[in-house]
């Protein structure tokens, strides 16, 4: 693990899972971030030069009412895979980290597109998958389930 | 677009510069695909992909089904790799549910695995020489790339959208038969490697047109995350197989052939190299294969993943395709996310295709290899 990323992560606000992830979830530490917090995390990645693996999101508002984006990062070096969860308020922004790795871009409209979260500071915020006029988030809990539809229950 | 909004996009007072489609149907994308280009004569001054036009809502379908319902869906992100992405879920899933494999079950899935992905070479080999002009070697590749089909279609019962993974095990053991024809096809593309650097490799047409253009760097494969051979072709070492060994990669002697340059022509020799390192695991293993059973003693009769996320990745044809699960510990995904390669690996294109002529386009395009039901899922 390295000493300075560590610190990085400590100084931005950031806190380890209270317990640490299982060997078989191919985790090797997890993190929960503030989602204000991430521009200066994914700083600290890049300078210890960590690729971006993972961008996605969690429709948590059943049970957490908020929007959970999930990050990952990891070495090409070795294998130091890092998980990390910044919550938001549902309709409140999380700060983008396009300016840092390019790879977010297209990450981040993609939750967007999937989730109608919405990313401060992203240069292009628009859809990437579903048509440009959709009217809806795909990805949402509330959206399309199988339940509604005919024939009850997958 | 209309021309009424040409203005409204930035078009120069001189009007030198125009808009250009390319695709979303356009012979040499590979698929939908559709390039925005800004363009100057025959420069490209910008370029933006657009996506998502074979969108089908892979991710959406996992959280409407259980674990194994969602099985057959994998092999569809990727249809020329799918017996990797298929198997891959399987490993995922075993993972976090701590299934044992058998050995049997291991060697077939490594042989089935590294077929898939020389026929996957295969395909892009020729419709890469496709695009650029060359119909012969197209010919070549594919009657090549049959023959992979034939051997995994007796095995698994399709050419193309394997779902030959169970859990713990795979649907058909193999027989003699099958081992021999593996053995077979190895010696017979041996030799055809050989031919191909003959046929390609050393054409001077070829090279003039790959060499030396769409160049990517280690920055830019950071910035962006690039895997597979596109980034092997800028000089980094990294493949899944070897960084994170899965199922029994980790006792094969193969090497990850790497080039510095990062050129078009770069990643075709990675990845012809690629072909030559897969038969040799191939070789290993129908060598190595033990007898015994294909499936555990004890199969869990429901996928049940223990609550909590995970995340897996395997190395396909063009990259590092890495799952993500998260599970509330009942027989169905809370979400699934495919983080798939090329979609990485495409979105670099805006900075690599910048202030190049259009007719290296497809070639840079084409070198990437795109594959793009599995960037829209």
């Amino acid at each position: 693990m390295n000493e300075a990323l560590h610190q990085a992560l400590n100084t931005s606000g950031a806190t380890p899972h209270e317990e640490a992830p299982s060997e078989a979830s191919g985790w090797q530490h997890g993190w929960t971030a503030p989602a204000a917090a991430l521009p200066e995390i994914a700083c600290a990645f890049r300078e210890a030069g960590y690729i971006l693996e993972l961008l996605t999101c969690q429709d948590r508002r059943e049970d957490l009412q908020k929007m959970r984006l999930v990050y990952g990062f990891n070495a090409w070096t070795e294998l130091d895979r890092h998980l990390i969860h910044a919550d938001v308020e549902p309709g409140d922004p999380a700060c983008s980290i396009s300016h840092v790795y390019k790879a977010a871009d297209w990450n981040e409209r993609e939750v967007y597109d999937m989730y109608g979260v919405t990313f401060a500071g992203h240069p292009d915020l628009k859809r990437i998958l579903l048509p440009d006029d959709a009217d809806f988030h795909a990805l949402l809990k509330d959206f399309g389930r199988m339940e509604d539809a005919e024939g009850g229950d997958a | 677009m209309n021309p009424a909004e040409y203005e409204s996009v930035g078009l120069d007072e001189d009007r030198e510069t125009y808009y250009l489609n390319m695709g979303p149907q356009h012979p040499s994308m590979h698929g939908v695909l559709r390039l925005v280009l800004k363009m100057r004569g025959e420069e490209i001054l910008e370029a933006e992909p657009v996506i998502g036009y074979a969108h089908r809502a892979h991710e959406k379908m996992a959280e409407n089904r259980n674990y194994m319902m969602f099985l057959p869906n994998t092999s569809r992100v990727d249809y020329l790799c799918g017996m990797i992405y298929n198997l891959g879920y399987c490993q995922a899933i075993e993972k976090v549910m701590g299934v044992e494999v058998p050995e049997r079950t291991e060697y077939i899935r490594t042989i089935a695995n590294e077929l898939n992905r020389v026929a996957s070479h295969l395909l892009w080999f020729g419709t890469f020489l496709l695009d650029l002009g060359g119909i012969t070697p197209f010919l070549h590749s594919f009657e090549d790339r049959e023959r992979i089909l034939q051997i995994l279609d007796r095995i698994t019962g399709s050419r193309l959208t394997y779902s030959y993974g169970r859990l713990g095990s795979v649907t058909m053991d193999v027989d003699e038969r099958f081992l021999r024809e593996t053995t077979e096809f190895v010696a017979h593309m041996r030799s055809q490697i050989g031919e191909y650097w003959k046929l390609v490799g050393g054409n001077v047409i070829f090279r003039n047109r790959c060499e030396g253009i769409g160049f990517i760097d280690q920055e830019m494969a950071v910035e962006y995350g690039v895997t597979g051979p596109s980034l092997r072709a800028t000089g980094v070492a990294y493949d899944v197989r070897r960084a994170e060994p899965y199922g029994i990669y980790d006792r094969f002697d193969f090497e990850i052939p790497t080039r510095t340059t990062g050129d078009c022509f770069a990643r075709f020799e990675v990845r012809i190299d690629e072909i030559e390192q897969s038969l040799r695991i191939i070789e290993q293993a129908v060598a190595q294969i033990p007898e015994g059973p294909i499936a555990p003693k004890k199969v869990p009769k429901r996928w049940k993943v223990p609550a909590g996320e995970s995340y897996f990745a395997v190395e396909s044809g063009r990259g590092h395709f890495g799952i993500y699960i998260q599970s509330d510990g009942s027989d169905r995904p809370q979400k699934i996310k495919l983080r798939t390669p090329s979609f990485s690996n495409l979105s670099c294109m805006p900075d690599v295709l910048r202030n190049t002529p259009v007719a290296d386009t497809i070639a840079i395009v084409g070198s990437i290899d795109v594959v793009m039901p599995e960037i829209d899922r």
